[in-house]
């Protein structure tokens, strides 16, 4: 079955299709976005449920692999120490995250010249500032000014509240003499355009039935709805074809809810899955063209995968911390151990942030993107009774280098529901970021009683967070070099000239931070250079 | 899968995996019927019913009668023989527990749905933020210029 062509294809309705899109309205060229997963109404955010905390382990469980639903693909990860996490439906993984929103820094953009290691960007710190700023208006961004942790920019709306454990924690960061400051979050501190402000339920991977935080199906594709992108949903993409003559991307074949496959043309394609679906697709892709995969004849895509891998610290106190009132990521985050410091045994840094303490089944179940429940017996009433209240947190959330052998290949069994391929993982964590770790632990424990905890709780082992894959980076990165990268500085396949990437698989590093105020600034810089290049865009 | 003999004994294994609170104000797992959840929980274990009947096969015959020591001693034997199973029943009597809206207030945490309410959290006040950030904006910047 064919369909009208249209100019532009996106693939993926996440955060980073939503954002691309909206950049290029005012070219005025009809833009599609096949998505695969639906478009969810308000009945379906399980938050409104009495019994709401069992969706996290089902429907709503942020791991494809449990969800299993029709939309979703499977992921292998037995070779891999983290799952890669996400929500397939309009948002994408905006649809479940937490909100967090800082900003890369600087240092990020240029880690191979600074600490020789990892790539440099394409882009610097300058000029993505400008659509950092345009992004956030579009999404609703609260926090405080003036952090001296960053070049000086300040959120449109005040912070949320930091709450007692926010509070708490900073005392122990000023006590120690280092680093923190308010979270910059996208969600709403106040009613804001037409939006209802955060009321604080802290149950924000359960979709935010408020509308307070920035998921794309909030933000951006309203206007877009609005200003007549169209959506296709349950569309899910099997492969994107090319013109073997020209090298030239036509456009996709995709099955649609109708059970059909369908071919729909396009004169430039963009992909927006995911740093893990990207690959997938591509891979998928081949042709005689392309006989290992779309855009791949250096054999990058995929490779380089980067997650963020983490673990934590919690200190008890003596008072109710009440960490489940308010956003659940989001309180303060430190950035003292950011950069690298030559005096320490790793190079590049960590970041500290303060979750807030999560509902009482998931803390049972072993706390959120961890699988281990916590003791049964009379064990358990105590620490169900006398601990978990009393708890405050910090998470060390740490820089992962680029690693050709952490990879996403096409696993040679698995499919999804349409008997595509399902992506495999291979992944290790380094020794890099194994050191930084045990620091950002030890650190955490220090501060922690700084801050007045009469006990800490760690782990004491070398495990990260298994269900902590939420930020999929580097499987497609850019680049000049056409030997080193799959896309150039502006996102554009160096191998298929129509043929654009706009999420996180483009990042040649992957800092600190939580990444999709970068991913999203990016795609903003993306469209923009299509527009200023629209003359000679395919040369 | 239960019925009058055994329902008694899987209240009794619930009500040792979370007990109630010593003053009896916080019921048991058993007390409080989770055992109800066990039997539909297959959205959360992909063999919840085999599960619980595995545990309740291995149990003994008077564990009901046993005193509290032994239950629990008889239990850990049932886990160190039936791992998969004990630690599927385990999860799942959580789950069941703390879905529980009335169950909730006990730790902290409110029994409404969590939308619309939420909960009401003033922002600090200015004089707050200012002087709990002081230390931090007096040490300057703390980023890397990296041009
Ligand atoms: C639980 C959780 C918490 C997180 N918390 C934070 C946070 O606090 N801060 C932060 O910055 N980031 C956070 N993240 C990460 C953030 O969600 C992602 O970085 C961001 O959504 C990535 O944007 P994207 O456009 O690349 O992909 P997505 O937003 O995931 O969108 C990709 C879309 O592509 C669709 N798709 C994929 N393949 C196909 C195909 N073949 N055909 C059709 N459609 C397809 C998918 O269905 C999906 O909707 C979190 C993620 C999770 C899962
Ligand atoms: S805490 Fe705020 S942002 Fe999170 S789900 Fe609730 S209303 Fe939404």
């Amino acid at each position: 079955m064919q369909d009208d062509p249209v100019d532009v294809l996106i693939i993926g309705a996440g955060a980073s299709g939503a954002a691309i899109a909206w950049s290029l309205l005012e070219t005025r060229m009809r833009i599609l976005c096949l998505e695969q997963g639906p478009h969810l109404e308000d009945k379906d955010f399980p938050s409104r449920d009495d019994d709401y905390e069992l969706a996290r382990y089902g429907e709503f469980s942020c791991d494809p692999n449990v969800r299993g639903l029709k939309q979703d693909y499977p992921i292998n990860a037995d070779e891999s120490c983290i799952t890669p996490v996400n929500f397939n439906a309009v948002g994408g993984s905006t649809i479940n995250f937490l909100g967090h929103w800082p900003r890369m820094k600087p240092s990020d953009f240029r880690t191979h010249s600074l600490d020789g290691v990892g790539a440099d960007w394409p882009v610097d710190y300058e000029t993505l500032a400008p659509f950092y700023d345009m992004n956030d208006r579009n999404t609703g961004v609260s926090g405080l000014g003036g952090n001296p942790a960053y070049p000086d920019y300040t959120p449109e709306l005040p912070p949320i509240p930091m709450g007692k454990l926010g509070q708490t924690l900073a005392k122990g960061f000023n006590e120690k003499g280092y680093h923190w400051w308010p979270s910059d979050v996208s969600i709403l501190s106040e009613d804001h355009d037409g939006r209802q402000k955060c009321v604080n339920a802290g149950t924000c991977d359960l979709g935010c039935a408020a509308g307070a935080k920035g998921g794309t199906n909030f933000s951006y594709w309203p206007m877009l709805e609005n200003a007549g992108v169209e959506l296709r949903t349950g569309a899910r993409v099997r492969e994107i074809r090319v013109d073997k003559s020209t090298g030239f991307a036509t456009g996709v074949l995709y099955h649609g809810p109708d059970g059909q496959v369908h071919e729909q043309r396009a004169e430039l394609v963009v992909v927006a899955c995911n740093g893990v679906g990207t690959p997938r697709l591509l891979l998928n892709s081949k042709s005689k063209t392309f006989p290992d995969g779309l855009a791949n004849r250096n054999g990058l895509v995929g490779k380089n995968l980067m997650f963020h891998p983490l673990t934590g610290v919690a200190g008890v106190f003596d008072e109710p911390m009440l960490g489940h009132e308010g956003p659940m990521a989001c309180s303060i985050l430190s950035q003292e151990f950011y950069e690298t410091d030559p005096s320490r045994d790793f190079v590049r840094g960590y970041g500290l942030h303060s979750g807030r303490s999560t509902t009482p089944m998931t803390y049972a179940l072993g706390g959120y993107g961890i699988d281990n429940p916590i003791p049964w017996g009379a064990e358990h009433r105590e620490i169900m009774d006398n601990v978990y209240p009393y708890l405050a947190g910090l998470t060390i959330v740490s820089e992962d280098l680029p690693e050709e052998h952490n990879s996403v290949t096409l696993d040679s069994d698995l499919t999804d529901s349409d008997g595509i391929p399902a992506p495999k993982i291979t992944y290790k964590l380094g020794e890099n970021t194994r050191k930084m770790l045990r620091h950002g632990e030890e650190r955490a424990k220090e501060i922690l009683l700084a801050a007045g905890a009469k006990k800490v709780l760690s782990k004491n082992d070398d495990k990260v967070w298994w269900r902590a894959g939420w930020h999929q980076m580097g499987t497609c990165r850019m680049g000049n070099d056409p030997e080193t990268s799959v896309v150039n500085g502006w996102g554009r396949s160096h191998d298929v000239k129509n043929l654009f990437i706009v999420d996180g698989s483009i990042f040649p590093t992957a800092g600190a931070v939580n990444p999709t105020s970068t991913i999203q600034a990016m795609a903003l810089y993306i469209g923009d250079s299509i527009k200023t290049k629209i003359e000679t865009l395919f040369d | 899968m239960l019925n009058e003999t055994n329902r008694p004994i899987l209240d009794a294994i619930l009500d040792e995996l979370i007990p109630p609170s010593e003053d009896g104000k916080i019921p048991g797992a058993g007390a409080l019927g989770v055992a109800e959840f066990l039997p539909t929980a297959n959205a959360y274990a992909p063999d919840a019913a085999g599960s619980v009947r595995t545990i309740l096969d291995a149990v003994p015959a008077d564990f009901v009668a046993l005193p509290r020591d032994e239950k629990v001693t008889a239990l850990k034997r049932v886990e160190a023989a039936h791992g998969q199973a004990f630690e599927t029943l385990v999860r799942l009597t959580y789950m069941g527990y703390y879905s529980r809206p009335d169950m909730r207030p006990h730790f902290g945490v409110g029994a409404h749905p969590i939308h619309p309410l939420g909960y009401p959290v003033a922002r600090e006040s200015d004089a707050m933020m200012d002087e709990l950030t002081a230390p931090v904006r007096a040490r300057g910047k703390v980023y890397r210029d990296a041009r």
